[in-house]
Protein backbone atom coordinates (compact mmCIF):
# COMPACT_ATOMS: atom_id res chain seq x y z
CA UNK A 1 0.00 0.00 0.00
CA UNK A 2 1.75 3.45 -0.96
CA UNK A 3 1.45 6.25 1.53
CA UNK A 4 -1.64 8.06 -0.10
CA UNK A 5 -4.24 5.15 -0.23
CA UNK A 6 -2.85 4.16 3.56
CA UNK A 7 -3.74 7.95 4.60
CA UNK A 8 -7.07 7.89 2.64
CA UNK A 9 -8.19 4.50 4.03
CA UNK A 10 -7.11 5.27 7.57
CA UNK A 11 -9.42 8.51 7.00
CA UNK A 12 -11.91 6.28 5.66
CA UNK A 13 -12.28 4.00 8.62
CA UNK A 14 -12.07 7.26 11.07
CA UNK A 15 -15.08 8.67 9.33
CA UNK A 16 -17.25 5.32 9.61
CA UNK A 17 -16.02 4.64 12.93
CA UNK A 18 -17.19 8.58 14.15
CA UNK A 19 -20.43 8.04 11.99
CA UNK A 20 -21.48 5.11 13.01
CA UNK A 21 -21.36 6.11 16.58
CA UNK A 22 -22.07 10.12 16.54
CA UNK A 23 -22.87 11.27 12.95
CA UNK A 24 -25.74 8.63 12.32
CA UNK A 25 -27.52 8.80 15.37
CA UNK A 26 -27.03 12.73 15.93
CA UNK A 27 -28.52 12.91 12.34
CA UNK A 28 -31.91 10.80 12.93
CA UNK A 29 -32.30 12.91 16.18
CA UNK A 30 -32.35 15.76 13.74
CA UNK A 31 -34.47 14.12 11.36
CA UNK A 32 -36.56 12.78 13.59
CA UNK A 33 -36.96 15.64 15.92
CA UNK A 34 -38.22 17.70 12.78
CA UNK A 35 -40.18 14.84 11.21
CA UNK A 36 -43.54 16.78 11.87
CA UNK A 37 -42.56 20.21 10.92
CA UNK A 38 -40.98 22.72 12.53
CA UNK A 39 -43.99 23.40 14.07
CA UNK A 40 -45.02 20.32 16.11
CA UNK A 41 -41.21 20.49 17.21
CA UNK A 42 -42.19 23.77 18.79
CA UNK A 43 -45.23 22.71 20.31
CA UNK A 44 -43.49 19.81 22.18
CA UNK A 45 -40.29 21.94 23.51
CA UNK A 46 -43.08 24.76 24.65
CA UNK A 47 -45.29 22.02 26.52
CA UNK A 48 -45.60 23.56 30.58
CA UNK A 49 -43.79 20.06 31.60
CA UNK A 50 -40.83 20.44 28.73
CA UNK A 51 -40.19 23.56 30.09
CA UNK A 52 -40.20 22.89 33.38
CA UNK A 53 -37.90 20.36 33.13
CA UNK A 54 -35.52 22.45 30.52
CA UNK A 55 -35.80 25.42 33.39
CA UNK A 56 -34.94 22.75 36.43
CA UNK A 57 -31.79 21.37 34.52
CA UNK A 58 -30.86 25.00 33.61
CA UNK A 59 -31.20 26.24 38.04
CA UNK A 60 -29.21 22.99 38.60
CA UNK A 61 -26.51 23.70 36.22
CA UNK A 62 -26.16 27.13 37.16
CA UNK A 63 -25.48 25.98 40.56
CA UNK A 64 -23.30 23.08 40.23
CA UNK A 65 -21.35 24.01 37.14
CA UNK A 66 -20.09 27.06 39.27
CA UNK A 67 -19.74 25.28 42.55
CA UNK A 68 -18.28 22.24 40.86
CA UNK A 69 -15.51 25.03 39.07
CA UNK A 70 -14.40 26.80 42.76
CA UNK A 71 -14.02 23.29 43.73
CA UNK A 72 -11.96 22.33 41.25
CA UNK A 73 -9.47 25.03 40.59
CA UNK A 74 -9.24 25.23 44.32
CA UNK A 75 -8.52 21.64 44.47
CA UNK A 76 -5.98 21.45 41.70
CA UNK A 77 -4.10 24.95 43.08
CA UNK A 78 -3.57 22.81 46.18
CA UNK A 79 -2.66 19.56 44.86
CA UNK A 80 -0.24 21.13 42.20
CA UNK A 81 1.20 23.61 44.91
CA UNK A 82 1.14 21.39 47.99
CA UNK A 83 2.70 18.28 48.81
CA UNK A 84 1.01 17.36 52.26
CA UNK A 85 0.06 13.89 53.47
CA UNK A 86 -3.21 12.21 52.05
CA UNK A 87 -2.71 14.10 48.61
CA UNK A 88 -3.02 11.07 46.74
CA UNK A 89 -5.88 9.83 49.11
CA UNK A 90 -7.76 13.34 47.92
CA UNK A 91 -7.45 13.27 44.38
CA UNK A 92 -8.75 9.67 44.19
CA UNK A 93 -11.69 10.89 46.42
CA UNK A 94 -12.42 13.20 43.14
CA UNK A 95 -12.29 10.07 40.99
CA UNK A 96 -14.49 8.24 42.58
CA UNK A 97 -18.09 9.57 41.62
CA UNK A 98 -17.41 8.89 37.69
CA UNK A 99 -15.61 5.76 37.85
CA UNK A 100 -18.45 4.11 39.47
CA UNK A 101 -21.95 4.10 37.93
CA UNK A 102 -23.91 6.69 38.45
CA UNK A 103 -27.15 4.73 40.00
CA UNK A 104 -24.80 3.57 42.64
CA UNK A 105 -24.35 7.77 43.31
CA UNK A 106 -28.21 7.68 43.47
CA UNK A 107 -28.81 5.04 45.77
CA UNK A 108 -25.52 5.61 48.16
CA UNK A 109 -27.06 9.79 48.33
CA UNK A 110 -30.47 7.56 49.47
CA UNK A 111 -29.14 5.82 51.74
CA UNK A 112 -26.78 8.78 53.61
CA UNK A 113 -29.64 11.27 53.28
CA UNK A 114 -33.01 8.99 53.93
CA UNK A 115 -34.63 8.41 57.26
CA UNK A 116 -32.54 5.19 57.01
CA UNK A 117 -29.26 7.00 57.45
CA UNK A 118 -28.52 8.91 61.14
CA UNK A 119 -27.72 11.67 59.09
CA UNK A 120 -30.95 11.63 56.70
CA UNK A 121 -33.14 10.99 60.32
CA UNK A 122 -30.97 13.83 62.14
CA UNK A 123 -31.78 16.08 58.64
CA UNK A 124 -35.67 15.32 58.95
CA UNK A 125 -36.17 15.46 62.52
CA UNK A 126 -35.10 19.54 61.80
CA UNK A 127 -37.73 19.26 58.72
CA UNK A 128 -34.87 19.42 56.31
CA UNK A 129 -35.37 17.46 53.10
CA UNK A 130 -33.25 16.74 50.44
CA UNK A 131 -34.49 13.61 48.62
CA UNK A 132 -36.98 14.52 46.22
CA UNK A 133 -36.17 17.89 46.02
CA UNK A 134 -33.93 20.11 43.95
CA UNK A 135 -31.37 19.83 46.67
CA UNK A 136 -30.94 15.96 46.05
CA UNK A 137 -30.97 16.70 42.66
CA UNK A 138 -28.38 19.44 42.76
CA UNK A 139 -26.22 17.40 44.99
CA UNK A 140 -25.94 14.39 43.06
CA UNK A 141 -25.56 16.20 40.05
CA UNK A 142 -22.21 18.01 41.97
CA UNK A 143 -21.50 14.84 42.99
CA UNK A 144 -21.41 12.72 39.22
CA UNK A 145 -19.76 15.98 38.05
CA UNK A 146 -16.96 16.71 40.30
CA UNK A 147 -13.79 15.79 39.17
CA UNK A 148 -14.05 17.35 35.60
CA UNK A 149 -12.76 21.04 36.14
CA UNK A 150 -10.10 19.19 38.91
CA UNK A 151 -8.86 16.62 35.87
CA UNK A 152 -8.95 19.14 33.05
CA UNK A 153 -6.44 22.14 35.34
CA UNK A 154 -4.33 19.87 37.26
CA UNK A 155 -1.81 18.75 34.64
CA UNK A 156 -2.53 22.25 33.26
CA UNK A 157 -0.92 23.79 36.52
CA UNK A 158 1.96 21.23 37.32
CA UNK A 159 3.10 21.41 33.42
CA UNK A 160 2.98 25.77 33.81
CA UNK A 161 5.26 25.18 37.36
CA UNK A 162 5.83 27.85 40.40
CA UNK A 163 8.32 29.86 38.49
CA UNK A 164 5.77 32.83 37.12
CA UNK A 165 3.50 32.91 40.61
CA UNK A 166 7.10 33.24 42.10
CA UNK A 167 8.03 35.63 39.76
CA UNK A 168 4.86 37.71 41.26
CA UNK A 169 5.50 37.41 44.03
CA UNK A 170 9.04 38.86 44.26
CA UNK A 171 7.71 41.50 42.02
CA UNK A 172 5.31 42.16 44.98
CA UNK A 173 2.38 41.13 43.74
CA UNK A 174 -0.34 39.08 46.53
CA UNK A 175 -1.99 35.99 46.44
CA UNK A 176 -5.05 37.52 44.90
CA UNK A 177 -3.30 39.33 41.69
CA UNK A 178 -1.11 36.17 41.33
CA UNK A 179 -3.84 34.13 41.57
CA UNK A 180 -6.27 36.55 38.61
CA UNK A 181 -3.50 38.13 36.74
CA UNK A 182 -0.68 35.34 36.19
CA UNK A 183 -2.33 31.79 37.15
CA UNK A 184 -6.05 31.92 35.83
CA UNK A 185 -4.42 32.96 32.22
CA UNK A 186 -1.89 30.48 32.53
CA UNK A 187 -4.47 27.43 32.65
CA UNK A 188 -7.75 29.17 31.26
CA UNK A 189 -8.07 26.14 28.44
CA UNK A 190 -8.17 23.96 31.27
CA UNK A 191 -10.88 25.85 33.07
CA UNK A 192 -12.49 26.50 30.12
CA UNK A 193 -11.94 22.37 29.16
CA UNK A 194 -13.39 21.44 32.66
CA UNK A 195 -16.41 23.94 32.72
CA UNK A 196 -17.57 22.54 28.76
CA UNK A 197 -17.27 18.87 30.47
CA UNK A 198 -19.22 20.04 33.33
CA UNK A 199 -21.88 21.32 32.14
CA UNK A 200 -22.39 18.49 29.42
CA UNK A 201 -22.28 16.12 32.37
CA UNK A 202 -24.39 18.19 34.79
CA UNK A 203 -27.28 19.10 31.87
CA UNK A 204 -26.94 15.29 30.72
CA UNK A 205 -27.37 13.13 34.27
CA UNK A 206 -29.79 10.69 34.43
CA UNK A 207 -29.08 7.96 36.64
CA UNK A 208 -27.91 9.52 39.47
CA UNK A 209 -30.74 12.12 39.38
CA UNK A 210 -33.80 9.72 38.59
CA UNK A 211 -32.85 7.59 41.95
CA UNK A 212 -32.80 10.66 44.16
CA UNK A 213 -35.61 12.92 42.54
CA UNK A 214 -38.37 10.55 42.72
CA UNK A 215 -39.59 11.63 39.46
CA UNK A 216 -42.17 14.05 40.03
CA UNK A 217 -43.58 15.56 36.39
CA UNK A 218 -43.07 19.07 36.51
CA UNK A 219 -41.40 19.46 39.76
CA UNK A 220 -38.36 17.11 40.08
CA UNK A 221 -37.66 16.11 36.74
CA UNK A 222 -34.71 17.48 34.59
CA UNK A 223 -34.62 17.37 30.99
CA UNK A 224 -32.76 14.00 30.77
CA UNK A 225 -35.58 12.31 33.00
CA UNK A 226 -38.57 14.24 30.96
CA UNK A 227 -37.04 12.63 27.53
CA UNK A 228 -36.80 9.28 29.52
CA UNK A 229 -40.49 9.31 30.58
CA UNK A 230 -41.60 10.96 27.23
CA UNK A 231 -40.01 7.72 25.22
CA UNK A 232 -41.35 5.33 28.19
CA UNK A 233 -43.91 6.21 29.34
CA UNK A 234 -45.89 8.45 27.39
CA UNK A 235 -45.06 6.66 23.66
CA UNK A 236 -44.08 10.42 22.76
CA UNK A 237 -41.65 9.66 20.47
CA UNK A 238 -41.48 13.54 19.10
CA UNK A 239 -41.64 15.07 22.59
CA UNK A 240 -38.74 12.75 23.02
CA UNK A 241 -36.42 13.57 20.18
CA UNK A 242 -37.28 17.38 20.83
CA UNK A 243 -36.25 17.00 23.90
CA UNK A 244 -33.12 15.32 23.23
CA UNK A 245 -32.15 17.81 20.18
CA UNK A 246 -32.75 20.78 22.67
CA UNK A 247 -30.40 18.97 25.04
CA UNK A 248 -27.49 18.10 22.88
CA UNK A 249 -27.57 21.45 20.90
CA UNK A 250 -26.39 23.07 24.16
CA UNK A 251 -23.70 20.89 24.77
CA UNK A 252 -22.55 20.69 21.74
CA UNK A 253 -22.92 24.14 21.30
CA UNK A 254 -20.73 24.60 24.27
CA UNK A 255 -17.88 22.91 22.81
CA UNK A 256 -18.01 24.40 19.52
CA UNK A 257 -18.10 28.35 21.17
CA UNK A 258 -14.76 26.14 23.34
CA UNK A 259 -13.19 25.35 20.08
CA UNK A 260 -13.69 28.78 18.19
CA UNK A 261 -12.44 30.67 21.08
CA UNK A 262 -9.36 28.41 21.36
CA UNK A 263 -8.15 28.27 17.13
CA UNK A 264 -8.54 32.16 17.20
CA UNK A 265 -6.14 32.47 20.63
CA UNK A 266 -3.75 30.20 19.08
CA UNK A 267 -3.67 32.80 15.53
CA UNK A 268 -2.77 35.26 18.03
CA UNK A 269 0.41 33.18 19.19
CA UNK A 270 -0.42 33.72 22.68
CA UNK A 271 -0.48 30.30 23.85
CA UNK A 272 2.46 28.67 22.13
CA UNK A 273 6.09 28.62 23.58
CA UNK B 1 27.35 45.05 53.61
CA UNK B 2 24.52 44.73 51.59
CA UNK B 3 23.48 41.32 52.45
CA UNK B 4 24.25 39.24 55.08
CA UNK B 5 23.95 35.52 56.03
CA UNK B 6 24.43 33.54 59.10
CA UNK B 7 24.05 30.28 59.93
CA UNK B 8 21.74 29.93 57.18
CA UNK B 9 20.40 26.12 56.92
CA UNK B 10 17.79 24.21 55.01
CA UNK B 11 17.11 21.17 54.92
CA UNK B 12 15.11 18.50 53.07
CA UNK B 13 13.83 15.53 55.27
CA UNK B 14 17.31 14.67 57.08
CA UNK B 15 19.18 16.09 54.54
CA UNK B 16 20.85 19.58 54.78
CA UNK B 17 20.89 21.19 51.27
CA UNK B 18 22.08 24.84 52.83
CA UNK B 19 24.37 23.74 55.84
CA UNK B 20 25.10 26.64 58.33
CA UNK B 21 26.60 29.08 55.54
CA UNK B 22 28.05 32.32 56.80
CA UNK B 23 28.29 35.11 54.21
CA UNK B 24 28.62 38.71 53.70
CA UNK B 25 28.16 39.98 50.57
CA UNK B 26 29.34 44.22 49.75
CA UNK B 27 27.17 46.56 48.02
CA UNK B 28 27.71 47.15 44.73
CA UNK B 29 29.41 43.60 44.38
CA UNK B 30 28.56 41.53 41.82
CA UNK B 31 29.14 37.87 43.44
CA UNK B 32 28.81 34.64 41.65
CA UNK B 33 27.83 31.83 43.48
CA UNK B 34 29.25 28.27 41.83
CA UNK B 35 29.15 24.85 42.64
CA UNK B 36 28.44 21.34 41.07
CA UNK B 37 24.57 20.62 40.68
CA UNK B 38 23.10 19.57 43.81
CA UNK B 39 25.59 21.95 45.52
CA UNK B 40 22.67 23.84 46.83
CA UNK B 41 23.37 26.81 45.48
CA UNK B 42 19.82 27.57 43.64
CA UNK B 43 18.45 26.91 47.14
CA UNK B 44 20.55 29.71 48.80
CA UNK B 45 19.10 32.04 45.71
CA UNK B 46 15.79 31.32 46.95
CA UNK B 47 16.17 31.94 50.93
CA UNK B 48 17.65 35.16 50.27
CA UNK B 49 14.72 35.74 47.87
CA UNK B 50 12.80 34.45 50.73
CA UNK B 51 10.99 32.05 48.20
CA UNK B 52 12.35 29.03 50.35
CA UNK B 53 12.02 29.17 54.39
CA UNK B 54 15.29 28.16 56.09
CA UNK B 55 15.05 25.94 58.67
CA UNK B 56 17.73 28.21 60.79
CA UNK B 57 19.64 30.96 60.51
CA UNK B 58 19.20 35.05 59.50
CA UNK B 59 18.76 36.42 56.18
CA UNK B 60 19.66 40.56 56.73
CA UNK B 61 19.45 42.83 53.98
CA UNK B 62 21.00 46.32 54.05
CA UNK B 63 20.94 46.12 57.51
CA UNK B 64 16.95 44.69 57.89
CA UNK B 65 15.97 41.65 59.30
CA UNK B 66 13.99 39.94 56.11
CA UNK B 67 14.22 36.31 57.45
CA UNK B 68 10.71 36.84 58.19
CA UNK B 69 9.31 38.68 55.58
CA UNK B 70 7.31 37.47 52.90
CA UNK B 71 9.06 37.56 49.26
CA UNK B 72 6.80 40.54 47.98
CA UNK B 73 8.11 42.86 50.71
CA UNK B 74 11.53 42.27 50.53
CA UNK B 75 12.34 44.54 46.95
CA UNK B 76 14.51 41.43 45.31
CA UNK B 77 14.59 41.04 41.41
CA UNK B 78 15.08 37.44 40.82
CA UNK B 79 15.54 36.36 37.31
CA UNK B 80 14.31 32.74 36.90
CA UNK B 81 16.61 29.76 35.24
CA UNK B 82 13.86 29.48 32.61
CA UNK B 83 13.36 33.39 32.60
CA UNK B 84 9.57 32.92 34.19
CA UNK B 85 7.88 35.23 31.48
CA UNK B 86 3.90 36.05 31.68
CA UNK B 87 3.04 33.95 28.80
CA UNK B 88 0.26 35.76 28.17
CA UNK B 89 1.69 39.72 28.58
CA UNK B 90 3.62 41.62 26.00
CA UNK B 91 6.76 42.54 26.61
CA UNK B 92 6.05 45.78 28.07
CA UNK B 93 3.36 44.85 30.42
CA UNK B 94 5.76 41.57 31.19
CA UNK B 95 8.51 44.40 32.46
CA UNK B 96 5.84 47.23 34.01
CA UNK B 97 3.85 44.22 36.25
CA UNK B 98 5.85 45.25 39.14
CA UNK B 99 5.52 48.92 38.28
CA UNK B 100 1.24 48.18 38.22
CA UNK B 101 1.76 46.41 41.49
CA UNK B 102 2.70 49.24 42.76
CA UNK B 103 0.40 51.43 41.92
CA UNK B 104 2.11 53.46 39.99
CA UNK B 105 0.83 56.34 37.84
CA UNK B 106 0.25 55.38 33.98
CA UNK B 107 2.75 57.81 32.92
CA UNK B 108 5.58 56.43 35.22
CA UNK B 109 5.13 53.36 34.10
CA UNK B 110 5.39 53.70 30.57
CA UNK B 111 8.42 56.10 30.58
CA UNK B 112 9.95 53.74 32.98
CA UNK B 113 9.35 50.60 30.47
CA UNK B 114 10.94 52.70 27.47
CA UNK B 115 13.64 53.44 29.50
CA UNK B 116 14.43 49.54 30.60
CA UNK B 117 13.28 48.33 27.12
CA UNK B 118 16.20 50.79 26.01
CA UNK B 119 18.55 49.49 28.79
CA UNK B 120 18.19 45.80 27.36
CA UNK B 121 17.65 46.53 23.72
CA UNK B 122 14.57 45.12 23.16
CA UNK B 123 13.52 48.41 21.15
CA UNK B 124 11.01 47.79 18.55
CA UNK B 125 10.23 44.23 20.79
CA UNK B 126 7.48 46.07 23.25
CA UNK B 127 4.56 44.57 21.85
CA UNK B 128 5.45 41.16 21.32
CA UNK B 129 4.87 37.80 23.24
CA UNK B 130 7.30 35.79 25.09
CA UNK B 131 6.46 33.20 22.29
CA UNK B 132 7.73 35.56 19.65
CA UNK B 133 11.65 36.16 21.86
CA UNK B 134 14.52 34.35 20.91
CA UNK B 135 16.14 32.67 24.32
CA UNK B 136 18.07 35.79 24.66
CA UNK B 137 15.82 38.08 24.09
CA UNK B 138 13.81 36.26 27.14
CA UNK B 139 16.29 36.67 29.39
CA UNK B 140 16.63 40.34 28.74
CA UNK B 141 12.86 41.20 29.05
CA UNK B 142 13.25 38.88 32.52
CA UNK B 143 16.12 41.10 33.65
CA UNK B 144 14.02 44.38 32.79
CA UNK B 145 11.00 43.24 34.69
CA UNK B 146 13.40 42.76 37.68
CA UNK B 147 14.93 45.74 37.37
CA UNK B 148 12.01 47.84 36.76
CA UNK B 149 11.46 47.49 40.62
CA UNK B 150 14.66 49.26 41.54
CA UNK B 151 15.67 46.27 43.61
CA UNK B 152 18.07 46.56 46.35
CA UNK B 153 19.44 42.84 45.65
CA UNK B 154 19.62 41.22 42.17
CA UNK B 155 19.40 37.91 42.08
CA UNK B 156 20.58 35.72 38.77
CA UNK B 157 19.60 31.70 38.99
CA UNK B 158 21.47 30.50 36.21
CA UNK B 159 21.31 33.54 34.06
CA UNK B 160 23.10 31.67 30.86
CA UNK B 161 22.35 28.21 31.14
CA UNK B 162 19.30 27.76 28.57
CA UNK B 163 21.06 29.38 25.97
CA UNK B 164 23.10 28.41 23.25
CA UNK B 165 27.31 29.10 23.44
CA UNK B 166 27.44 32.28 21.16
CA UNK B 167 24.65 34.29 22.74
CA UNK B 168 26.03 33.13 26.35
CA UNK B 169 29.19 34.26 25.47
CA UNK B 170 27.73 37.92 24.54
CA UNK B 171 25.13 38.19 27.57
CA UNK B 172 27.31 37.36 29.95
CA UNK B 173 29.70 40.46 28.69
CA UNK B 174 26.50 42.30 28.46
CA UNK B 175 25.57 41.36 31.75
CA UNK B 176 28.87 42.69 33.06
CA UNK B 177 28.65 45.93 31.57
CA UNK B 178 25.00 46.41 32.64
CA UNK B 179 26.06 45.73 35.92
CA UNK B 180 28.97 48.19 36.04
CA UNK B 181 26.22 50.42 34.77
CA UNK B 182 23.86 50.55 37.50
CA UNK B 183 25.81 49.27 39.86
CA UNK B 184 22.79 47.22 42.16
CA UNK B 185 24.22 44.04 44.33
CA UNK B 186 24.15 40.98 42.19
CA UNK B 187 24.36 37.20 42.65
CA UNK B 188 24.12 34.95 40.50
CA UNK B 189 24.26 31.50 40.88
CA UNK B 190 26.54 28.74 37.91
CA UNK B 191 27.74 25.67 37.53
CA UNK B 192 30.41 27.06 35.19
CA UNK B 193 33.57 28.00 36.39
CA UNK B 194 35.20 29.96 33.33
CA UNK B 195 31.69 32.32 33.57
CA UNK B 196 32.10 32.45 37.02
CA UNK B 197 35.15 33.82 36.68
CA UNK B 198 34.42 36.24 33.83
CA UNK B 199 31.59 37.76 35.50
CA UNK B 200 32.10 38.36 39.03
CA UNK B 201 34.34 40.10 41.01
CA UNK B 202 33.81 37.81 44.17
CA UNK B 203 33.31 34.34 43.98
CA UNK B 204 31.61 31.49 46.59
CA UNK B 205 32.35 28.29 45.96
CA UNK B 206 29.77 25.74 47.18
CA UNK B 207 29.89 22.13 47.85
CA UNK B 208 27.62 19.69 49.43
CA UNK B 209 25.14 23.10 50.50
CA UNK B 210 28.15 24.40 52.37
CA UNK B 211 30.72 27.37 51.43
CA UNK B 212 34.17 26.24 50.46
CA UNK B 213 35.67 29.23 49.65
CA UNK B 214 34.83 33.13 49.50
CA UNK B 215 37.02 35.79 47.71
CA UNK B 216 38.19 37.24 44.86
CA UNK B 217 38.27 34.81 41.43
CA UNK B 218 42.04 35.25 41.16
CA UNK B 219 42.59 35.09 44.51
CA UNK B 220 40.73 31.82 44.46
CA UNK B 221 42.45 30.55 41.28
CA UNK B 222 46.08 30.69 42.92
CA UNK B 223 45.17 30.36 46.29
CA UNK B 224 42.56 27.83 46.73
CA UNK B 225 41.63 26.76 50.23
CA UNK B 226 40.75 22.89 49.53
CA UNK B 227 41.46 19.95 47.47
CA UNK B 228 37.69 20.74 46.37
CA UNK B 229 38.31 24.63 45.19
CA UNK B 230 41.48 23.99 43.25
CA UNK B 231 39.86 20.82 40.98
CA UNK B 232 36.49 22.90 40.70
CA UNK B 233 38.24 26.08 39.58
CA UNK B 234 40.27 24.43 36.54
CA UNK B 235 41.62 21.37 34.85
CA UNK B 236 43.88 19.75 37.37
CA UNK B 237 46.13 16.30 36.48
CA UNK B 238 48.45 14.41 38.54
CA UNK B 239 52.18 14.98 38.56
CA UNK B 240 54.27 13.35 40.87
CA UNK B 241 51.53 12.29 43.33
CA UNK B 242 49.77 15.53 43.66
CA UNK B 243 47.71 17.88 41.73
CA UNK B 244 48.78 20.34 39.32
CA UNK B 245 46.97 22.52 36.77
CA UNK B 246 48.30 21.14 33.75
CA UNK B 247 48.93 24.74 32.35
CA UNK B 248 51.38 24.84 35.29
CA UNK B 249 53.54 21.77 33.85
CA UNK B 250 55.55 21.80 30.35
CA UNK B 251 57.54 19.83 27.67
CA UNK B 252 61.24 19.67 27.42
CA UNK B 253 63.66 17.63 24.91
CA UNK B 254 64.72 14.50 26.74
CA UNK B 255 67.56 14.38 29.63
CA UNK B 256 67.66 18.15 30.37
CA UNK B 257 67.36 16.38 34.33
CA UNK B 258 63.61 16.49 34.03
CA UNK B 259 61.67 13.17 34.21
CA UNK B 260 61.21 11.11 31.06
CA UNK B 261 58.34 9.70 29.31
CA UNK B 262 56.42 9.19 25.90
CA UNK B 263 53.99 11.26 23.90
CA UNK B 264 50.60 9.55 24.62
CA UNK B 265 48.21 11.48 22.64
CA UNK B 266 47.86 15.09 21.37
CA UNK B 267 44.61 16.72 21.29
CA UNK B 268 44.97 20.18 19.33
CA UNK B 269 42.44 22.62 20.01
CA UNK B 270 42.86 25.63 18.23
CA UNK B 271 45.28 27.61 20.15
CA UNK B 272 45.77 25.46 22.59
CA UNK B 273 47.17 21.55 22.70
CA UNK B 274 46.56 19.02 25.09
CA UNK B 275 49.61 16.61 25.56
CA UNK B 276 49.09 13.05 27.64
CA UNK B 277 52.47 12.00 28.97
CA UNK B 278 52.90 8.26 29.90
CA UNK B 279 55.81 8.11 32.73
CA UNK B 280 57.90 5.50 33.81
CA UNK B 281 55.80 4.91 37.13
CA UNK B 282 52.53 4.29 34.93
CA UNK B 283 51.32 7.89 35.77
CA UNK B 284 50.05 9.52 32.55
CA UNK B 285 49.83 13.16 33.56
CA UNK B 286 48.82 15.70 30.55
CA UNK B 287 49.86 18.96 29.41
CA UNK B 288 48.76 22.60 28.38
CA UNK B 289 50.55 24.16 26.20
CA UNK B 290 50.12 26.91 23.27
CA UNK B 291 50.16 25.51 19.41
CA UNK B 292 53.62 27.95 19.16
CA UNK B 293 54.92 26.21 22.37
CA UNK B 294 54.20 22.67 20.83
CA UNK B 295 55.91 23.51 17.48
CA UNK B 296 59.04 24.10 18.14
CA UNK B 297 59.04 21.31 20.55
CA UNK B 298 58.50 19.58 17.16
CA UNK B 299 57.49 16.17 18.77
CA UNK B 300 54.52 13.77 18.15
CA UNK B 301 52.79 10.39 19.52
CA UNK B 302 55.61 8.54 20.39
CA UNK B 303 58.16 11.16 20.94
CA UNK B 304 60.13 10.61 23.73
CA UNK B 305 59.99 13.55 26.08
CA UNK B 306 60.63 15.36 29.67
CA UNK B 307 58.34 16.81 31.65
CA UNK B 308 59.06 19.34 34.56
CA UNK B 309 57.14 22.05 36.14
CA UNK B 310 57.07 25.66 35.08
CA UNK B 311 59.37 28.28 36.72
Amino acid sequence: MNHTTRKWSLRLVVTLYLGLLVGLPVGYLFIEAFSHGFHAFWVEVTKPDAIAALKLSAEVALIAVPVNTLVGVGAALVLARRKFFGSRALTLAFDIPVAVSPIIIGVALVLAYSRIGWFGSWLSTHGIQILFSPVGIVMATMAVSLPYVLRSVLPVLIEVGKDQEDAARTLGAGAFRTFWQVTLPAIRWGVLYGVTLTIARTLGEFGAVLVVSGNITGKTQTLPIYIYDAWDQNYDTVGAFAGALVLASISIVALIILSTLRARERKLHVDLA
Amino acid sequence: MSISLSHLTKRYGDDAVVDDVNVEIAEGSLTAVLGPSGSGKSTLLKLIAGLENPDEGRVVIEGDDVTDIDPRHRDIGFCFQHYAPFRHMNVARNIGFGLRVRKQPKNVIDAKVAELIELVRLDGKSKSFPAQLSGGERQRMALARALAIEPRVLLLDEPFGALDAQVRAELRQWVKELHQQIKVTTILVTHDQDEAMEVADQLLIMHEGRIEQAGEPTELYERPATEFVHRFLGPTTMFKGVSVRPHDLELVAPSEGAIEGTVQSVMELGFEVQATIALSDGSTPWVQMSRNEFRILNVGVGSAVSIRERI
